[in-house]
């Protein structure tokens, strides 16, 4: 009886936290995967000869210094945000012939393709936790390249 | 003399030989002077070693001796039934141990495949291309987390 009389208002809280617990994860797992997506233009030049080109941001600029790129420079061409849900798929357009797709993969990877002048030219599937960074990249015409940046922010 | 007519003459004293055989080594032994002193020193060294054993006597009679040796041993065999017996809570206790760390261990590699996920989890590389041209490949930087990957397209012309 007196058992009962400790234990009776403590069942009362637990049953709070256990709710709260519950909906909390619920909802943690329910928010969209958020990513930025960059083309990048990289070149031995000093400048871009398109004004509307911005040199990428200091923390891209030393992740791509950290990779085995030949290239000096970096040129931010165009960004986009993206917002997939979970379970579900998002598709961006960087340039007139570069788009890509992302789709979640069981809430634990990301399915990634690109497309090249309206022809599919990768589909790949990995983790990509917050804060991580996936690069495309390839050569283009002039000694100069092309990059395709895929950041999680969320 | 020879080792063999020493050891018949051993024999002899000991009573160990047929009629026939013991009669003969007497009539040898009784000629020969050799085997008559060999026979004198062993019959000596007989007597000597029965002189010497120490007669000890059991202060008890025989069957009173052996009757307590019979009443210990049927204690000592009726001593486990004679004890308390097993309780069942006892029993469940004997058993809960090994049942207890058999589940300790199950409990365990499950706890270690799910930490290292193992369950319920397909083990895949960190980048599986499903399409891409042949000369693609891909490098991860895990200090920066960043994984580049390398295509061709489109090539340098």
């Amino acid at each position: 009886m007196r058992f009962k009389k400790i234990l009776r208002p403590w069942c009362g809280w637990m049953a709070v936290v256990c709710f709260l617990l519950t909906f909390t994860g619920l909802a943690a797992q329910a928010k969209d995967l958020k990513f930025e997506a960059r083309l990048i233009w990289a070149t031995h030049a000093q400048k871009s000869p398109d004004p509307n080109h911005k040199p990428v941001t200091a923390e891209v600029r030393k992740k791509l210094e950290a990779l085995p790129l030949k290239w000096a420079n970096y040129f931010e061409v165009s960004r986009k945000n993206l917002a997939v849900p979970r379970g579900g798929s998002e598709q961006v357009t960087l340039s007139d012939q570069c788009r890509m797709g992302v789709k979640d993969v069981k809430g634990e990877y990301i399915e990634v393709s690109q497309i090249g002048k309206g022809v599919p030219v990768l589909k790949l599937t990995q983790r990509l936790p917050k804060g991580e960074m996936l690069v495309l990249s390839g050569n283009a015409p002039d000694a100069t390249g092309w990059l395709v940046v895929l950041k999680r922010v969320e | 003399m020879t080792a063999e007519q020493q050891l018949k003459l051993q024999a002899l004293l000991d009573g160990e030989l047929p009629e026939k055989e013991a009669r003969e080594t007497a009539a040898w032994v009784a000629r020969d002077a050799e085997a008559a002193d060999l026979a004198r020193e062993l019959r000596q060294t007989r007597q000597a070693l029965a002189d010497a054993e120490p007669g000890l006597r059991v202060a008890e009679s025989r069957e009173f001796y052996w009757s307590r040796i019979e009443r210990d041993i049927r204690r000592l065999e009726q001593a486990p039934t004679l004890s308390q017996p097993v309780s069942v809570l006892a029993r469940l206790r004997r058993l809960l141990v090994p049942v207890s760390a058999v589940a300790a261990l199950v409990v365990i590699v499950l706890a270690t495949g799910l930490w290292v996920g193992f369950w319920g989890r397909p083990i895949r590389p960190d980048t599986e291309m499903t399409m891409a041209d042949s000369g693609a490949f891909t490098y991860h930087d895990y200090a920066n987390g960043t994984t580049l990957v390398w295509l061709d397209y489109p090539a340098e012309r």
